[in-house]
């Protein structure tokens, strides 16, 4: 379900082999054969599967706050800062106040958009660079983190948690039982996540805000004179992208059993490579919400796969980075073949 | 001075005072007397002073390294791991292979030079936005650089090569020398050589160049090339200024890269350098460090008002240009700010990096 700003039902289909979600998923299946072949315990589900699909939980919602500005043609560079911030209100929420899970939440969420919000003004009102706009937040976020964690706390996290957030990090739905029916090993944060991402695509599908989001990536002037006030679009997509990001940073904190100052460090590379393995242009204008959700799943299985296969970390970046690199080779190519296929009868 | 293809230095005196990189440059002087004041003459000492330039060689030879990038539009997010790569890999020549300190210098080079083409040659033929690119080869070069010797560090390597690291010639460190040596080449090439105007040529407008003849996937592999070569002289003045090296060299070198060339008026969109106003920038971060280290101030606010700056100088160039274009009368300043391929509306479509529209539209 590729979303872009021109209207279903596209005028030349590519042939379905071309169907960079399939490939994917190709893709998929064989690194999960191959590394269930060399280690079995890949199939062990408390071991593997289930911190796995908590760690597929993250970052595909890492990979929509991405996405959300992607539509645009825009980046957010600050996303990981954006959720290390949020978290930080949350935990400030919960630890001062002593407000519970819901409404520390709320205020997280609410701190996301609201730096989101502030990326998208300074870019719709100076027509500044998104890239440069968010690397300088990303800058001024890093330093405000660690000074806000030092003078909040005595470290680098806060002590205590909202009470539930232990649930969300250790149970599955095989501990809530009905009678003698028991739900399957699933995380719980499983499902937040995927409503996430469904709303992400319910949203760019259907909904008049998101298509003209996409309208204005796809060609802003035309978005224009076409009546769609674009600024306030740019506003939106970037709160959107700020909002999501505190949610990464939320169930981040929920794995980790702590609101952290490192939390977001690690979320510029995934974000990238889930929706442009997914297929989603660095141009804007067109989304794939299933290919983040398929690009996460991928980019973790490797993760995984190879921490199983005992590779040191230098080892992991470089084939991480490899295989990268081969399948995003693969797609052109395949796209390039498609499009030659297609233009010749 | 401000190049792009079609303008080569802006010569009339109405427009010296006019040129982004005045702003910068009074800045640099005033941030620079502000500092020596409060500081009470301490910055002007001879020890404080060489430090200070010692220092601000790498910054120099970093930021001109993802400038190289930028004048075709492209990004190169590899440049930090990659001056880390070839650190470690000189070091282990000299140390480990016993090779003596000139050989290892020019592997060095060689070495940045050879990933850079890689980097180039991977964007032009598999066409794949040159952000996902180096994002990638990032990732490569990180675990390629911890590979070389893991956790540990390399130090005692050639004395020589230390003592230039330390020598200073008439009050001014060797290593900051050679930094203004490869300023000036740069200078000359984006100046003066048919190859350099091409580049611009290729990041103004991918289009027009083709129909002059000018093949734009060169640009891209020259350009990606060179970004890779001067990641490898700041490899060699990192090894040399440093005394020791380990696996976390170059890490914190990608932000400054894009802070450099972006507060010296460098645009994202490409076709346009500026040699003085990345040096600039250079420098300017550079008192940032210094007031942080005079005062003692937590590093950590270095970070936030390095963010700041970045913004300042560059809504600052923005605010300029459209005080200049609503004069009447006064000639239109050529796009020299980042944002203001349409000075007067604020479009999305122009803030996105790199030609990549251009790269799809290429495709064949």
């Amino acid at each position: 379900m590729e979303k872009t700003a021109a209207p279903p039902g596209r005028p030349r289909r590519l042939p379905l082999w071309a169907n960079p979600r399939l490939g994917l998923v190709v893709l998929l299946v064989l690194l999960v054969a191959f590394f269930s072949i060399l280690r079995p315990a890949f199939l062990d589900t408390r071991l593997t599967l289930t911190p796995l699909q908590s760690d597929i939980s993250v970052y595909l919602v890492v990979g929509l706050a991405q996405l959300s500005v992607l539509s645009l043609g825009h980046m957010n560079l600050a996303v990981g800062r954006m959720a290390a911030t949020s978290a930080f209100a949350m935990g400030l929420t919960h630890d001062k106040l002593g407000a519970g899970l819901i409404v520390s939440l709320t205020v997280g969420l609410l701190v996301g958009a609201l730096l989101g919000a502030l990326a998208g003004l300074i870019i719709s009102r100076t027509g500044v660079n998104s890239f440069v706009v968010t690397l300088a937040m990303d800058f001024a976020l890093v330093g405000l983190i660690t000074i806000l964690y030092a003078s909040a706390t005595d470290g680098v996290a806060f002590p205590t948690m909202p009470a539930g957030m232990e649930a969300l990090r250790f149970d599955t739905f095989a501990d809530y039982c009905l009678g003698d029916i028991c739900g399957p090993r699933i995380p719980l944060v499983v499902p937040i996540a995927l409503v996430a991402a469904l709303l992400v695509g319910l949203l760019f599908r259907w909904s008049r805000l998101g298509r003209e989001i996409l309208m204005t990536g796809s060609n802003a002037r035309a978005a224009e004179l076409s009546g769609i006030p674009t600024r306030t679009r740019v506003v939106q997509a970037h709160a959107l992208s700020g909002l999501i990001a505190a949610l990464a940073g939320f169930l981040l904190a929920a794995n980790n059993g702590a609101f952290s100052a490192g939390i977001g460090d690690s979320f510029l590379l995934p974000s990238f490579l889930a929706p442009v393995l997914g297929g989603t242009l660095l141009v804007g204008g067109a989304v794939s919400v299933l290919g983040t959700v398929l690009g996460a799943t991928l980019t973790q299985v490797i993760y995984k796969g190879l921490n199983l296969l005992q590779f040191q970390l230098d080892q992991l970046q470089l084939y991480i980075g490899l295989v990268l690199l081969a399948a995003l080779s693969l797609d052109r190519a395949r796209h390039v073949l498609a499009e030659r296929r297609g233009a010749a009868p | 001075m401000t190049l792009t293809a079609s303008s080569r230095v802006l010569t009339t005196r109405d427009s010296i005072w006019r040129a982004p990189e005045f702003t910068l440059a009074v800045l640099a002087i005033a941030g620079f007397v502000a500092l020596a004041i409060a500081t009470g003459g301490n910055l002007l000492s001879a020890g404080t002073l060489e430090a200070f330039f010692r220092f601000l060689a790498v910054p120099i030879v970093i930021g001109l390294s993802q400038m190289v990038v930028l004048a075709v539009g492209q990004m190169n997010l590899s440049v930090g791991a990659l001056t880390g790569f070839c650190a470690m890999a000189s070091a282990w020549l000299m140390l480990e292979a016993g090779l003596p300190a000139p050989i290892a210098v020019l592997a060095a080079l060689a070495l940045g030079l050879a990933v850079g083409l890689a980097n180039g040659l991977l964007v032009v033929l598999t066409r794949i936005n040159g952000f996902i690119v180096t994002l990638a080869t990032m990732t490569i070069i990180q675990g390629l650089r911890y590979g070389v010797n893991g956790p540990d560090t390399y130090q005692g390597y050639s004395e020589g090569l230390r003592a230039f690291g330390r020598a200073s010639i008439l009050g001014l460190p060797a290593v900051f020398l050679v930094a203004l040596v490869v300023v000036v080449l740069v200078g000359l090439y984006f100046a003066r050589t048919v190859s350099g105007r091409k580049l611009l040529a290729s990041g103004g407008s991918p289009f027009a160049a083709r129909l002059s003849g000018i093949s734009n996937d060169r640009s891209l592999v020259i350009a990606h090339g060179l970004s890779g070569l001067l990641a490898g002289v700041a490899a060699v003045l990192t090894v040399a200024a440093s005394g020791s090296v380990n696996a976390t060299i170059g890490d914190d070198l990608l932000l400054p890269s894009f802070a450099a060339p972006i507060i010296g008026g460098v645009a994202l969109t490409g076709g346009m350098v500026s040699v003085t106003g990345t040096v600039l920038a250079a420098f300017l971060v550079r008192l940032v460090d210094v007031m942080q280290a005079q005062f003692g101030i937590n590093p950590r606010w270095v970070d936030l008002i390095i963010g700041a700056v970045v913004l300042g100088a560059v809504l600052l160039g923005t605010a300029r240009q459209k005080l200049f274009s609503l004069r009447p009368g006064s000639p239109q300043p050529a796009s020299a700010q980042p944002g203001s391929a349409q000075p007067d509306s604020a479009q999305p479509s122009s803030a996105q990096p790199g030609s990549s529209r251009d790269e799809e539209r290429r495709s064949p």
